[in-house]
């Protein structure tokens, strides 16, 4: 009776060895102080090996998936539960690279006085995983639970010090949020559910374009949709769902603050290019004016979700005191920069290279390298100083020179001026809306200018506080090992906006080709396969085969 | 009296929903907000039963998917109620609108 179920080979089960890594680095930081006794550094170790492991499993499956192309874990009817492609792997190696960047940011200043590394890192890796299936997935229930696996321990990690009021709030606005938006999420899936009869994104997307387009059922699919893109909203902290993130930011622990920064937010951007990217494969099939109509449709959208959150981030920074909060808003603005191209992306005008997804892959790697730098020296600020207000940064070109440059570096990447990494990024992400050329992506680009003008002033705040403004504090040292981290998180800025600056694109461009694209069902196919339980090639095959034995 | 179908059903879970919303916006207590998502995600379930039971061709996956729910129903409650307390014992009290330590 087993052939009726689908159970995966060993070569599919290789295929997904890094998510198998991470599952095994979680029960090892589980065990293992039943055996060692509790350490948080040795909790810490497990877990930065863990992470290198992930990382050299991944380059191993990237390797094959060059080679061989593309493939899913799953029964073919239920194409796209786990992905492998090219940019599962490319969002694997960033958000593990970040992960280690993490983890030794805690190495440097947390490991000595922390009290719970075993459950620190179990909640971190945990989150961790379900940012790593949010990317690899296109079925809508195995969406939901990855954004659950990511979400829960992060609700979880922000309130980590139990004995602090403000992570204690900040936690509960976040485990309230995030609760809301997966229940109206899960509504929206429901009606997809109920409207197409499957969990299948590629397979709901055929069919939607069509029916957006005639006007049968297009409220409650567009009610839908809504619904469904509420819940990837609150993971990328997209206007009107961004409220939980400068709360979280700034009550949250300094190494949990950097991590969510990036990896929430990055996975959520990519499975919501996955997502834009079914709609638009599910378009193309269609004559031009389904396309038309129903994507530009979606790109406005999208498009003014982009504008009004990267706005809303930058001006509502520019009022912050703290340096946490201030970095909180600021991830909001890129969020929505990282947006724009999604938004493009979606265009019928839109360039067949995928090279707005190239612009995000590259945007997000030196996002993370800002984020990184800049989220280190604010670590190292408060340990040395306790305070992470604009005032604490105050002479700091005096008092920490070895940090302060770095930090310089840092903002004016964050900015998006030459000669740093950031306005390269920056750059690709315009080109690629202007490769694309129509008037939504024209406005964007102003959108876009305007804001980069805006952000100038508030973190040239911290500039100037760190050159200009000295009211004689002491001078403090630094830790050495995040002197180094910070240091070269700035050398790779600076490499990365004056030498290599073609690289990052390249090696995007790379990962961005060859998404997975499931095979899509027809509708007349899904009537043929309901009347008669077999396939219709299996059918015919069979009729062929009567009568060649006739 | 008509044979109760797939309609009922719907505006049922609808009504449901409608209500988790009013709930989850007119509470200030925690837990009142998150028995309005408890809400929410019953009328998801009511959804995903009864488009499978109504459904032409037949297979499980609305049946799996409102397991899938259930569950993560239980774990994000499991989560939210262990917050409420820390934040009861940090702040004593568990309205969202008295934690004020964090704005602007």
């Amino acid at each position: 009776m087993f052939e009726q179920f689908w159970i995966p080979t060993v070569t599919d089960l290789t295929r997904f060895a890094p998510e198998l890594t991470l599952v095994a680095t979680l029960v090892a930081l589980l065990v293992a102080p039943l055996i060692m006794g509790r350490s948080a550094k040795t909790a810490g170790w497990i877990a930065l090996l863990g992470t290198a492991a992930t990382i050299l499993a991944t380059l191993r499956v990237g390797g094959s998936v060059h080679a061989e192309g593309i493939s899913g874990l799953a029964r073919p009817a239920a194409a796209g539960m786990l992905i492998l492609d090219n940019l599962t792997v490319y969002f694997k190696i960033v958000l593990m690279l970040f992960l280690a960047g993490v983890t030794i940011l805690w190495f440097i200043g947390s490991a000595e006085k922390e009290q719970h590394g075993e459950e620190f890192f179990v909640l971190l890796v945990g989150s961790a995983l379900g940012m790593v299936l949010m990317t690899a997935t296109l079925n809508l229930l195995m969406i939901v639970i990855a954004i659950e696996l990511a979400s829960l321990p992060s609700y979880a990690i922000v309130a980590f010090n139990k004995r602090n009021r403000t992570a204690a709030e900040a936690s509960l606005k976040y485990v309230i949020f995030g609760g809301v938006s997966a229940a109206i999420m899960l509504y929206g899936v429901s009606l997809l559910y109920g409207l197409y009869h499957t969990l299948n994104v590629a397979d709901i997307a055929a069919r939607a374009v069509v029916h957006l387009n005639t006007g049968h059922n297009s409220a409650i699919i567009c009610i839908a949709l809504f619904c469904f893109f509420a819940g990837v909203a609150f993971k990328i902290a997209a206007v009107p769902f961004h409220f939980w993130c400068p709360d979280a930011f700034e009550g949250a622990q300094i190494e949990v603050t950097t991590w969510l920064s990036v990896s929430s937010k990055a996975a959520a951007l990519v499975l919501l290019l996955r997502i834009v990217d079914a709609f638009s494969a599910a378009t193309a099939a269609h004559s031009m004016v389904i396309q038309i109509t129903v994507l530009s449709g979606l790109a406005w959208g999208l498009g003014i979700i982009a504008a009004v959150t990267c706005t809303w981030g930058n001006f509502a920074a520019y009022r912050q005191q703290n340096v946490k909060r201030m970095l909180a808003y600021s991830s909001i603005a890129h969020a929505g920069y990282m947006l724009m191209a999604a938004a493009i992306f979606v265009h019928p005008n839109a360039p067949a290279d995928h090279s707005p997804i190239a612009a995000v892959l590259v945007y997000l790697l030196i996002y993370a390298f800002m984020n990184l730098g800049a989220f280190g020296i604010v670590a190292m600020v408060q340990w040395k100083t306790g305070g992470e207000t604009v005032d604490a940064f105050n002479g700091l070109g005096r008092r920490a020179p070895w940090i302060a440059v770095p930090m310089v570096f840092c903002l004016v990447s964050l900015v998006g001026l030459p000669p740093f990494a950031g306005f390269i990024a920056k750059v690709w992400l315009l080109l690629a809306l202007g490769e694309a050329g129509n008037t939504l992506c024209w406005t964007l680009i102003v959108v876009a200018v305007f804001n980069t003008l805006v952000s100038l002033f508030f973190y040239f705040r911290i500039v100037k506080a760190m050159f200009l403004v000295d009211d004689g504090r002491d001078a403090f040292t630094p830790p050495i090992a995040g002197t180094a981290l910070v240091n070269v998180c700035g050398l790779i800025l600076i490499l990365f906006g004056v030498i290599f600056i073609n690289q990052p694109r390249d090696i995007a461009k790379r990962y961005a080709a060859n998404l997975f694209t499931p095979a899509v069902l027809k509708p007349h196919d899904r009537r043929a396969t309901a009347t008669s339980t077999t396939p219709p090639d299996l059918a015919s095959m069979r009729t062929e085969l009567a009568d060649g034995s006739k | 009296m008509a044979d109760i179908g797939l309609m009922h059903y719907l505006m049922l879970a609808a009504a449901l929903f409608c209500c988790g919303i009013f709930v989850m916006m007119t509470k200030r207590n925690a837990i009142g907000i998150l028995i309005g998502v408890e809400l929410v995600l019953n009328s998801v379930n009511i959804n995903f039963i009864a488009f499978d039971r109504y459904r032409l061709i037949h297979g499980l996956d609305g049946q799996i998917a409102a397991l899938f729910v259930i569950l993560l129903a239980a774990a994000e409650a499991a989560v939210a109620v262990a917050i409420c307390m820390n934040l009861y014992k940090n702040l004593n009290t568990i309205d969202v609108d008295r934690g004020d330590a964090l704005h602007g």
